[in-house]
């Protein structure tokens, strides 16, 4: 053997693991580019225009915590949709003067909104859900965060979208807007639009789809016999969309640009750290729930526990691809094999080329002026989201294994409403 | 190193005038449907597939005569196949070795079951597959760019079946293999699908067809411009993107091996990336192509001496295509082609480039598209333009019958001058020299492995199964001059060597390699095949002594 033997097995050892990085990344990207696959599938991604009837009745649930500086403009909103029949629940903590007061004077004014007090001594937004639950009196139950801004004519759609399709849950689209605030909000913003825009489709197509967090609407006996959202878990939106779909509930996911919910991305680093620590944490319970292995075939198992194992693997192939163009450069490997390390590193490359033009589409659908700069920043800023998402990966593991489950909230600045400079805490729960 | 095709005459025949037009239907069939399971597409493709390969593969071994550019391809594929490194000589970024790998792979079989076939002649055989594949690509690729069925058929005989076509497609050339791959990039990117990853295979597949060879770059701005055609508003920048980055990425993979290997650079000891480029720059040109005695008008004489149906009809169909670009559906259908065609001929025509007798192989397909689609356009116009309703009966019938006297009219042109063509392609026989000059020096030569003796490139390999010593036994001629590996072995010049054979190829570069030159100066022919011009003579080298070596 020798130096010769450990050559060949370094060789032989790295190749295997660039091919799997290689297949990983491509599969990855392939799915992420599932929305643009032909002009067909594009077009069928879109909500179909609704024909004014209407049969479905909605009950709306609204959770705030602290949001008392936003809840009302919230509402007000969710009042003036074309839609005819829904209730909007809004659910309030006991302990939460201030928001409740705002909650019970919208109620006073309107009778289509409802007040719900959750009194769970620790509260998280899968429990306050759960209360509201009972009181729900629509066909189907909606659920939009309290700083959520919704089209006015969503609700239309959706109706539409329950009554020809004849599916159980709809997914309408949530979008991250405010790339312009700082390096890693662009990022932030570009992954909610491949995964939203693309991404979920595709999801909802091969039968297993973690759903997001809002915007996501759900027949109420459904939602009932499914006994509601999981309350110990992080991501219970996610967990939820597995325990359907495993079941064989119809999902639907429709996406128009000027028909999606609008928020904005946490603001601060560290409050992205969280979140999305938070979310994986969420991805591993729910890996090891094991719905998912209820799924009829081989092949939708194999992407539930792809999807779920996703930000794990995402955060190892950011420290393999770096490592793997060095041991090509500076070792004495045979030139095939130093071709083979590069592999991982040029489906990295497409997928940037690929975010360089979907932020170039992002700014057309939403009329944004994107510049020159952004898309240096996205270039840039690339390999340093690589570690932000890598660290979240590593202290999701961590927090897992010492058994810390409690929610860590996350901060938001209303950078996407132009009329409110609000500053509270609540959490965001979309994953992506 | 072949400067023109063998075999130029030069008769004085009037220029082609326009397409060939044809009788039958104009009406578009309309190309969504998908072509494998239309059966008139399949068996019309299928027939025309066979008459093609027939008329290809008859004779293929025996004519035209052996090229050295086939020898030399060939062998570094065998050299392949042997685990010897891209060449049996150091590999000098001379050309990107995709081609000849391609080549390798395809002759792995053949050549595992019976290694004595691995020579120019027999191995032709698998060029069939690659002209198979290229002629329903260009099938395939017209029904795509929305010719009706006729027209698609006539591209592909025009393609396949020109006597120019016969002689180039049967011959062991990157290009060939490179034109497969520019077709099938063509066809992708006129995916009626529109899918994103068939425009990336497309990006994908052009790049191929570069790094088999070098001068497919001109046609990529061809392959862009019907991608963007054909893809759709919504999706088209994500389409076009990800193909210009395969192509990009799979592009760079050349000089990342360059650089792997440290040799991107000059530097002492080594050949570079960059030495290879700048020598494929800086070929001595060979004149102007429209000016008489020029090397490049030579090359153009030659093709138009195999036919000119193909050259002359091709121009004149992408001219009809460009300018009636505003009036006519086909123009602006096959503008991905007739592009082609319009950049390769300015190529063609720089003041003093560099003209070597492939160039013309990477047209072909593209000449056939746009003469056919001419053709389609000319139909078009006679049988449908202009005409009403209610046109009078016999305004109709005189629209037909101009049809059927322009179609007779071409047909009467073109086929006997096809007929003879091609029939020499199937039954002379170039060969005849060589072979007999393999087999004397496999049966005449009493010690091959150790004899040493320059031949050219096309014999090369034939001797390597008679048992000479691969690279310094047996002597790529220009080698014994140019590559220091080799001179190092000849201390003595020719003094050094038993035999030269004098090949046409031989005979012509020894003018520039001092110690071949002197080889055969040096030399009595002991055998001479053939006689004239395209004589092979055994020379053996006589030393001062007046015995030999």
């Amino acid at each position: 053997m020798g130096i010769w033997g450990d050559l060949l097995l370094t060789s032989v050892f790295i190749s295997a693991v660039s091919l799997a990085l290689f297949w990983m990344a491509a599969f990855t990207l392939w799915w992420q580019m599932h929305a643009w696959r032909t002009p067909e599938v594009l077009a069928s991604t879109r909500f179909s225009r609704p024909d004014g009837d209407e049969h479905v009745s909605f009950s709306l649930l609204l959770p705030a915590r602290h949001e008392q500086a936003v809840l009302d403009h919230t509402i007000q909103r969710l009042l003036e949709s074309t839609h005819t029949d829904f209730e909007i629940i809004v659910i309030v903590g006991h302990d939460d003067p201030e928001t409740t007061e705002v909650a019970e004077k919208a109620a006073a004014r309107d009778p289509r909104v409802r007040v719900v007090v959750d009194t769970h001594e620790k509260k998280n937004k899968p429990k306050a859900m759960n209360t509201a639950l009972p009181h729900c009196r629509g066909d189907v139950v909606g659920v939009f965060d309290a700083e959520d801004q919704v089209h006015p004519e969503l609700l239309a759609h959706v109706d539409h979208a329950f009554r020809t399709t004849g599916a159980d849950v709809v997914q309408g689209g949530v979008q991250l807007i405010n790339f312009h605030s700082s390096w890693y909000s662009l990022r932030n913003c570009l992954e909610y639009f491949f995964w939203f825009r693309s991404r979920l489709h595709l999801h909802a197509q091969k039968g297993f789809i973690p759903l997001g967090g809002n915007t996501v609407f759900v027949r109420t006996d459904v939602l009932r016999e499914a006994d509601g959202w999981d309350p110990n878990c992080l991501a219970e939106d996610c967990d939820l969309g597995v325990r359907l779909s495993s079941v064989g509930k119809k999902v639907v996911v429709a996406y128009d640009s000027d028909m999606v919910t609008k928020e904005e991305t946490p603001g601060s680093l560290m409050s992205l750290l969280k979140q999305r620590t938070r979310w994986n944490q969420g991805f591993l319970q729910v890996y090891r729930k094991k719905d998912w292995k209820q799924l009829p075939t081989f092949g939708q198992r194999l992407l539930a526990r792809y999807t779920l194992m996703t930000p794990f693997m995402q955060a190892f192939t950011g420290l393999i691809i770096p490592l793997n163009i060095a041991i090509a450069v500076f070792l004495d490997v045979s030139v095939s094999v130093a071709f083979i390390t590069f592999l991982p590193a040029v489906t990295a490359l497409v997928t940037f080329v690929f975010e360089i033009v979907g932020l170039h589409d992002f700014g057309k659908q939403y009329g944004l002026r994107v510049r020159f700069v952004h898309y240096v920043k996205l270039v840039v800023g690339g390999p340093f989201y690589q570690v932000l998402l890598a660290g979240a990966a590593v202290r999701a593991v961590w927090r897992e294994q010492r058994g810390q489950n409690d929610w860590e909230l996350t901060s938001h600045v209303g950078a996407h409403l132009t009329d409110a400079e609000v500053t509270r805490d609540l959490r965001e729960d979309v994953p992506a | 190193m072949t400067s023109t095709l063998p075999a130029v005459t030069t008769p004085k025949v009037p220029a082609q005038r326009t397409a060939v037009p044809e009788t039958r239907s104009t009406a578009r069939t309309n190309p969504s449907k998908r072509l494998r399971s239309s059966r008139s597409d399949l068996l019309l493709c299928g027939a025309l597939l066979v008459a093609i390969l027939v008329v290809q593969g008859w004779n293929i071994s025996d004519y035209p005569t052996l090229s050295d550019d086939e020898g030399t391809y060939l062998a570094q594929a065998w050299a392949v196949q042997e685990g010897r490194g891209l060449a049996h000589y150091t590999y000098w970024y001379d050309h990107p070795p995709l081609g000849w790998i391609q080549i390798a792979l395809l002759t792995w079989i053949p050549a595992a079951l019976s290694p004595e076939s691995m020579t120019v002649g027999s191995m032709r055989a698998a060029m069939l597959v690659i002209s198979a594949v290229s002629a329903v690509l260009v099938y395939v690729l017209g029904r795509r760019l929305s010719l009706p069925r006729w027209a698609a058929g006539l591209g592909m005989v025009l393609f396949g079946l020109s006597p120019l076509s016969v002689v180039l497609q049967r011959e062991i050339f990157l290009d060939n293999l490179a034109v497969m791959w520019t077709l099938l990039a063509f066809a992708l990117a006129a995916s009626p699908s529109r899918h994103l990853w068939h425009h990336f295979g497309a990006g994908m597949a052009a790049a191929t067809a570069v790094l088999t060879k070098e001068t497919m770059l001109f046609v990529l701005p061809a392959v862009f411009v019907t991608m963007w055609r054909h893809s759709h508003r919504d999706t088209r920048k994500f389409a076009l993107t990800g193909a210009v980055t395969a192509c990009a990425l799979i592009g760079l993979a050349y000089p990342l091996f360059a650089l792997l290997k440290g040799e991107m650079f000059p530097g002492d000891g080594h050949v570079s990336l960059w030495d290879g480029i700048k020598y494929q720059m800086t070929r001595p040109g060979s004149g102007f192509i429209l000016d008489q005695g020029s090397g490049s008008h030579g090359v153009l004489r030659s093709w138009l001496y195999y036919d000119r149906v193909l050259i002359l009809g091709g121009l004149a169909g992408a001219l009809l295509l460009l300018f009636t670009w505003r009036w006519s559906v086909t123009a602006r259908a096959l503008a991905g082609p007739s592009f082609a065609v319009a950049i390769l001929a300015l190529v063609a025509m720089r003041p003093n480039g560099y003209l070597p007798a492939m160039y013309v192989i990477q047209a072909l397909p593209f000449l056939a598209l746009v003469l056919a689609g001419g053709t389609a356009s000319v139909a078009h116009a006679a049988l449908r333009r202009w005409r009403s309703e209610g046109e009078h009966r016999y305004l109709t019938g005189g629209r037909y019958a101009l049809a059927a006297v322009l179609a007779i009219s071409a047909g009467a042109y073109v086929v006997p001058r096809w007929y003879d063509g091609d029939r020499t392609a199937v039954t002379a026989d170039a060969n005849a020299p060589y072979q007999a000059a393999s087999k004397w020096l496999s049966t005449e030569v009493a010690d091959p492995k150790d004899t040493r003796v320059l031949v050219d490139d096309a014999l090369w390999l034939d001797l390597v199964h008679a048992g000479y010593e691969p690279g310094l036994g047996v002597i790529w001629f220009y080698k014994a001059d140019l590559d220091p590996a080799v001179t190092k072995t000849m201390p003595r010049g020719w003094k050094d060597l038993d035999y030269v054979v004098a090949s046409p190829t031989v005979r012509r570069d020894a003018v520039d390699l001092p110690n071949v030159k002197a080889a055969i100066e040096h030399s009595t022919p002991v055998a001479v095949f053939g006689s004239g011009e395209d004589r092979i003579e055994i020379r053996q080298i006589q030393t001062a002594s007046g015995g030999v070596r």
